[in-house]
């Protein structure tokens, strides 16, 4: 089967211009332009246009992309995670500083709510240096206390009073301990809550002051690209000058 | 796909056996691949968006975005491929943000440091100033081109992709790839030609000043 090629065929054009295309048709094709001047001019004039593309090259580029991670490929800068980046000695010393402060805060809150209520409001009374300063001795002394005033106020239960009072000092004591017990617990929870919000603005802050440092120094790299092209400019028209001058 | 910009030939593993080792962790692999494609990943973006500056800035997604795509690649294409797409979708989207035609970056006169800089020993200085002078004209006369044959173009030109090639990356059929490629042919040779006269009469003009200002 015999090919022809007629005038305006553009695709069969391109493809005989960059060799992707059938025998058979780039024969067609050759054929044609043989006989045919107006396509034969046309290809020619592609041809020069090509050629004249080579001369287009793009600007040197300082390029050198690296990865530098080697871990699971999903960052390609990997920065620490920022728990795991020591704190610098300034901020590990503010936050020492402020973590004594609200342990101290704590501590004169704990005082003073301690008045609001009953059961500390006895306490206190024996114990007026807080929970931590009652000992034994003193629960055995006020347990003896209040069995003598309960004695004295019911004279006629006297005999009974040892099998009765037992059951009753008791229990009290297990209460005063496990109430103790359970404010400590409170400040504990209180304390490491209060912890973790400083630790957790300090980082905030942290992270604030590195993004505007950050920025700046990108002003800044900024400023001096500028600079250097400004002096580049001036040294090209220099030397432009220059060179017009032995004219 | 090994155009006048692509690979040399030093490297030993294939692209393929590269991507291989990429995924399983090995970093330096994947900056071979970088160093391999990393030149005509740029060139293709500079040709395409006209900006230096933001060439290089697409050139870098373009290797990120493969780096973290990396593992979801299954060889369904060749990687380069793969990395052309990634970057002509970048730069597509750079244009859209734009909204604009790709801006040209004319040199004012000629650059006496940067021809210095680039000259081969055995180009002259009138080679050198001819060829930059070209250069610029076909820069000026590619931003006139439409983005789908300008892309075409510099597809065909200078990766040396097939038309089938161009037509996978441009999602359009084989013989559109050549109606772009000719219709692109067409305005650039056009262009090109008015230049030269335009040129050739300054060149003209040029010879005919002296014996005007002789006679005044």
């Amino acid at each position: 089967m015999t090919l022809i090629y007629e005038c305006g065929n553009q695709e069969a054009l391109i493809g005989y211009l960059y060799y992707e295309c059938e025998p058979a048709e780039r024969a067609a094709v050759a054929a044609h332009l043989a006989i045919c001047p107006h396509c034969a001019a046309e290809a020619e004039a592609f041809r020069a246009t090509r050629g004249s593309l080579a001369a287009w090259t793009p600007p040197e580029a300082q390029l050198g992309f690296r990865i530098v991670s080697d871990a699971v490929p999903d960052h390609v800068i990997r920065p620490a995670r920022w728990w795991r980046q020591p704190l610098p000695a300034w901020a590990q010393a503010a936050a020492a500083v402020l973590i004594f402060g609200v342990g101290a805060g704590l501590g004169a809150l704990r005082g003073s709510a301690g008045n609001a209520t009953p059961a500390t409001a006895a306490l206190s009374v024996t114990a007026p240096a807080g929970p931590a300063a009652i000992s034994a001795q003193d629960l055995s002394a006020l347990e003896a206390r209040l069995r003598s005033e309960m004695q004295q106020l019911r004279p006629v239960a006297a005999t009974t009073s040892h099998e009765t009072a037992a059951p009753v000092a008791g229990p009290s004591l297990d209460q005063v301990r496990a109430l103790i017990a359970e404010s400590e617990q409170r400040q504990q929870r209180e304390l490491a809550v209060r912890t973790a919000e400083v630790i957790r603005d300090f980082d905030t802050q942290r992270r604030g002051d590195l993004a505007r440092i950050e920025q700046t120094f990108g002003r800044m790299e900024g400023t001096t690209g500028a600079q250097v092209e400004q002096q580049r400019q001036l040294l090209n028209y220099l030397m432009r000058v220059s060179q017009r001058q032995p004219q | 796909m090994n155009g006048p910009e692509g690979p040399g030939p030093r490297m030993t593993l294939t692209d393929e056996e590269l991507v291989t080792r990429s995924v399983g962790g090995d970093a330096d692999s994947f900056n071979q691949l970088i160093l391999r494609w990393e030149r005509p990943i740029y060139a293709l973006a500079y040709r395409v968006i006209g900006r230096e500056e933001d060439a290089r800035d697409v050139c870098q997604d373009t290797f990120l975005r493969a780096y973290r795509a990396l593992p979801g690649f299954k060889g369904q294409a060749k990687f380069s491929s793969w990395l052309y797409r990634i970057a002509l979708n970048l730069c597509r989207d750079w244009m859209r943000r734009q909204r604009r035609a790709p801006v040209m970056q004319m040199p004012e006169g000629v650059d006496p440091i940067e021809m210095a800089a680039e000259r081969e020993p055995a180009e002259s200085i009138e080679t050198l100033v001819a060829r930059r002078e070209l250069s610029a004209v076909v820069e000026e006369a590619m931003a006139l081109l439409p983005e789908e044959q300008r892309t075409a173009i510099i597809l065909k030109e200078y990766h040396g992709m097939t038309f089938q090639e161009i037509a996978d990356l441009q999602g359009c059929p084989l013989s559109t790839v050549k109606t772009r490629l000719y219709q692109g042919l067409s305005v650039l040779r056009r262009h090109l030609e008015e230049n030269a006269q335009l040129k050739n009469a300054r060149l003209k003009k040029g010879r005919t000043e002296p014996q005007l200002v002789k006679r005044v």
